[in-house]
């Protein structure tokens, strides 16, 4: 009985010192003002287990079709190159302003980082669909079929390869 | 009181005039990049000695490009096109050009052709040698 009675009131207790931090407004939310490195481990380590496990099953399809590349090029000027980036464009205002920093898509990362080509084609996959919570990146399966969200992940595999007059043209209006 | 407040609003003023003028004047950027045009692929630049086509890259750009000079080509306007100056033109050189292959030629369709106007042809002098005399038909 006295065992409960603690707890109720160490329970009580850190409702109240979360509330207090929540409301004083002592935390910074600015995008410009970085985590402490341990929040920013402990907040990365969350979303690329959480990516990993929610994109384990998914089935990747054929992704060397030029048709692919055509229709992922476009999407990908005009949804994603403003934060991601393209050949020849090094920082943008989201690039730089964004918190955390989107990743540069258009130079390659080392493979071991990011697992097999297939993960990363799952998890570039699950990530355009679904979109991640308070990262600014959207979830453009809303408003996207599949079909078009797997050009784009097509695309976004061969774009550290291109040239910016390959991605002129594979990225161009008809 | 009249003064007080004409001296107001003059500090006001030049408070105002400044920072107004100063934030209008800084942008972090060329805003010229937020007008985003729907450009056409630059294909003038593309080398096809070096393309593999195998590469799905490659062969993505060349569909592009053949798409593109195509429905240009469809866009075009001919009824506005002046009437060509046969007379500027060169005269061929006949000496360049292939032996034609006749064994490939498609046999001719005489039934579409439309009726001919025999009285507008000349009549050869010499029927003999014409041995596809229209007057025998």
């Amino acid at each position: 009985m006295k065992a409960l009675k603690i707890l109720l009131i160490l329970l009580l207790l850190g409702g109240a010192s979360a509330a207090t931090v929540m409301y004083s407004g002592i935390v910074n939310v600015a995008a410009d003002e970085p985590h402490s490195d341990i929040v920013y481990w402990l907040l990365e380590e969350t979303r690329e287990a959480s990516i990993k496990k929610s994109a384990q099953h998914i089935k990747v399809p054929d992704l060397e079709s030029p048709e692919l590349l055509l229709m992922g090029g476009a999407d990908y000027e005009y949804m994603c190159s403003s934060c991601h980036l393209k050949p020849g464009l090094e920082e943008s205002d989201m690039s730089i302003g964004l918190y955390p920093q989107p990743p540069n898509l258009s130079i390659s990362h080392e493979t071991h980082q990011h697992g097999t080509d297939e993960e990363l084609a799952r998890k570039n996959f699950w990530v355009i669909k679904h979109g991640i919570k308070a990262s600014g990146m959207p979830a453009w399966g809303k408003t996207h079929s599949d079909e078009r969200i797997w050009a784009m992940v097509a695309f976004i595999k061969r774009l550290p390869t291109l040239t910016p007059e390959q991605y002129q043209v594979l990225t161009a209006i008809d | 009181m009249k003064t007080n407040f004409i001296k107001t609003v003059g500090k006001i003023a030049l408070i105002l005039v400044p920072a107004i003028t100063l934030s209008m004047n800084a942008s972090a950027h060329d805003p010229k990049m937020h007008a985003k045009k729907a450009e056409k692929a630059d294909c003038s630049k593309m080398d096809h000695s070096k393309m593999d086509m195998k590469d799905p890259v490659a062969v993505a750009m060349m569909k592009k490009c053949m798409k593109q000079s195509k429905s240009s080509m469809e866009k075009m306007d001919h009824s506005k096109m002046k009437e060509m100056d046969h007379s500027k033109m060169k005269e061929m050189d006949h000496s360049k050009m292939k032996e034609m292959d006749h064994s490939k030629m498609k046999e001719m369709d005489h039934s579409k052709m439309k009726g001919m106007d025999h009285s507008k042809m000349e009549k050869k002098k010499n029927k003999k040698a014409n041995s596809d005399d229209h007057q025998n038909h």
